[in-house]
């Protein structure tokens, strides 16, 4: 049941951020939903390396029997979120000068020209 | 120096470049911060030969970061494993990089430091993708290539549409980007490895549902870079605005590393796992192939924008590199990596001819240009030696490529397949050539049916020089002789299938990887005979040219070709469909996403 449910959240959490971009009308709501499917990684990555009853593996100040959590999920998670933190920084740039420029943010006025 | 030292220099030298002109740019005149990148870009190229030459003598090369070699047959630590393929297409990407480098010297009289710093990274980035032998470290570099590209591609902060074109392509292939890294997350929980052959070993032979989804969503976030219809929106929108030199890098080899990513984690990591399935898995893959070689080559021949006509033949050619992975046979790996090397010089050049009459015309609209190109010999012939190149003519390096796929195809029991790509690369030469013809001579009807939503007449020039640089034209001759020139080389069959054969060695990669043993030279291969593919190459040139001359001169005879009518509804649904508006290509992700899994579902459960 917990090990289905590890697969349901994250999936669902993608699903809500697919869903959000697909029907947004606003690009800084558009890059907020792909933080949030974004985010449905993070949750992912986490419950893979979680073991019930497990202490941070952080071994300076206990025994190195102690049973720790994976260590290995929490480097992929920091560097997902430094991945993902580099995106949205630049989308929200790309966001804001497009709104300079065009004076909408909605992607439904921003038809690029085309031939 | 050891061989295995050159790897992680092959990818640090341009990140090291990168950062020196990123924090003295703005100190340094611009000529200076050219040259720096140029010479960073020439010693990348000079590691990368000796890199590729180390593989050659020992077979493959391998580093361990840190020092951290495996113990008691685990890999705790990241190394770089470098087969003949990835040391190839690494080799390839430093030399495209440098020849990029050296068009933009005349290209950019307002562009910044800021440009060379990030080609040079998305350069060292891309050459790390080939090389890593760890699948989270394909995806950090995957990111760190992709994150590059958005800013280079949205560099023109002053165009819209370049912003635009770079939001819609951030927004789609970040989404790619996480299909790939829950794919992998996914592995890592089922064997508690990243090392792609220590996960092979791991998963053994036992195909369940969690590892088919696991593949299915990797090869499919790597298909999203690899502009797989319906995902190759983006990638028609990024090159339409795109600087010239990224066009000539992206379409040259950022698209074909989706598809060498996509055939390197199938072949190290499930190729043992899902072998029962590899049929039904090749049936999806080659679905997909055929269907974007062909969407692509038909909106190919309908674009009057030179650039997206060409991103749209990328498209079409990048269908048919999957279709040469998903025959799973080493003959069409090693045609598969010819034709990359093939197609990625001739694309660089007709890129670079269409960045010259963007500098000298200001515009890249085919009716705006007609009969301009009349007095520039040059780069007409270059331009036509490019569309014949395109289409396979047996004194180019594509043609070499092709004939191993045909022969591969014909092994494999398709012989339907090679007439696909023979249609797909005609189309794509014919669109060209029917494109210089108008450019060039005035040829073909006046298009008086301009589509309502009309185009910007003219865009910034990119450059304030009058004449045509040299240096431009002379990069893309240099390209298309260099094209030439690989059909002649002695080992132009024989190298890659030798390659080929040790790339699918899984088990010779794995004991060198775990154990150290020494895989030893690379396997000898039979150099393929090439005569018997000749009157194919020939055809698909006259072919093209027949296609060019009719849908140049066929108005005058409307009556006859009535025909043409009946497609006039698909080719309206074709031009709806690329709406240029982001949120539809989320949807079209999704749906594209929904099919490729549920096909791969159904097809491997049996239920089909």
């Amino acid at each position: 049941m917990i090990g289905l449910l590890a697969f349901v959240v994250p999936a669902w959490i993608f699903v809500i951020g697919l869903y959000g971009m697909a029907t947004s009308r606003h690009l800084v709501h558009l890059v907020m939903c792909l933080s949030v499917a974004q985010s449905a990684t993070y949750v992912l990555i986490l419950e893979v390396g979680y073991r019930l009853g497990a202490t941070a593996p952080v071994f300076s100040d206990v025994l190195s029997t102690v049973r720790a959590t994976d260590p290995v999920v929490q480097a992929l998670s920091l560097t997902d979120i430094v991945v993902g933190a580099t995106v949205s920084a630049l989308l929200l740039a790309f966001a804001l000068r497009i709104y300079k420029t065009c004076g909408t943010v909605d992607p439904e006025e921003l038809r690029p020209m085309r031939g | 120096m050891t061989a295995s030292a050159l790897a992680p220099l092959a990818f640090a030298a341009p990140l090291t470049a990168a950062a020196v002109i990123a924090a003295l740019g703005s100190v340094l005149p611009r000529r200076v911060t050219d040259l720096i990148s140029i010479v960073a870009g020439m010693l990348t190229a000079t590691i990368a030969c000796g890199l590729l030459t180390a593989v050659a003598v020992n077979g493959t090369v391998i580093h361990w970061f840190g020092g951290w070699t495996p113990r008691h047959g685990v890999a705790l630590g990241i190394a770089f494993t470098v087969d003949p393929i990835g040391g190839a297409l690494a080799t390839f990407a430093s030399f495209l990089t440098l020849s990029a480098l050296v068009f933009a010297w005349t290209y950019y009289d307002h562009g910044g430091p800021e440009m060379h710093t990030l080609m040079l990274v998305f350069a060292s980035a891309l050459i790390g993708f080939f090389l890593t032998g760890d699948l989270f470290n394909l995806f950090v570099f995957f990111e760190l290539m992709s994150v590059s590209a958005y800013a280079l591609t949205a560099f023109r902060t002053e165009d819209d549409s370049a912003v635009l074109g770079a939001l819609s392509f951030a927004v789609v292939n970040s989404i790619g980007a996480f299909l790939v890294l829950i794919g992998i997350v996914m592995v890592y929980a089922r064997t508690g490895a990243l090392n792609m052959l220590q996960i092979a070993h791991a998963l053994a032979a036992h195909a369940d549902p969690l590892v088919i989804v696991a593949f299915a969503l990797i090869a499919f976030g790597f298909l999203v870079k690899a502009s797989i219809v319906p995902v190759h929106f983006w990638l028609t929108e990024a090159h339409a605005v795109a600087p010239t030199p990224l066009c000539v890098l992206f379409s040259g080899i950022m698209v074909q590393a989706g598809i060498y990513a996509t055939a390197r984690v199938y072949t190290d990591v499930f190729s043992g796992a899902l072998a029962p399935h590899a049929h039904q898995i090749r049936v999806v893959l080659l679905s997909f192939g055929v269907l974007t070689a062909v969407v692509g080559a038909l909106m190919c021949m309908m674009q009057q924008h030179l650039k997206r006509l060409l991103a749209f033949s990328t498209v079409s050619h990048s269908g048919m590199m999957l279709c040469a992975f998903a025959l799973f046979s080493t003959r069409g790996l090693a045609g598969l990596v010819a034709y990359i090397v093939g197609h990625g010089l001739v694309k660089g050049a007709l890129f670079m001819c269409s960045g010259v009459v963007l500098n000298h015309w200001s515009t890249l609209d085919v009716e705006m240009l007609r009969g301009r190109l009349r007095r520039t010999p040059w780069l007409v012939s270059l331009f036509g030696a490019g569309a014949l190149a395109l289409a396979g003519l047996p004194v180019f390096a594509t043609f070499v490529g092709k004939a191993m796929i045909d022969r591969a195809a014909d092994e494999t029991g398709l012989a339907w397949l090679p007439f696909v790509l023979l249609f797909a690369a005609a189309m794509t030469a014919a669109a060209v050539l029917r494109a210089l013809g108008t450019m060039a001579f005035g040829w073909g009807p006046k298009s008086d049916s301009q589509p309502a939503q009309s185009h910007p007449t003219t865009e910034a020039p990119e450059s304030s020089d009058t004449g045509i640089p040299v240096v431009m034209l002379g990069t893309a001759t240099v390209l298309l002789a260099a094209c030439v020139a690989l059909t002649f080389l002695r080992g132009r069959t024989a190298a890659p299938l030798s390659a080929a054969l040790r790339f699918v060695d899984r088990q010779a990669k794995f004991a060198f990887t775990m154990h150290a043993t020494p895989t030893g030279p690379l396997p000898h291969a039979a150099p393929q005979a090439l005569h018997d593919a000749l009157p194919l190459g020939i055809a698909a040139s006259a072919l093209a040219l027949a296609i060019a001359a009719w849908a140049l001169f066929g108005s005058r005879a409307r009556p006859v070709w009535k025909l043409g009518r009946v497609f006039q509804p698909f080719r309206n649904a074709l031009q709806l469909a690329h709406s240029g508006i982001v949120t539809d290509y989320v949807v079209w992700l999704t749906a594209g996403a929904a099919v490729f899994g549920l096909a791969m579902a159904a097809f491997t459960a049996g239920m089909l």
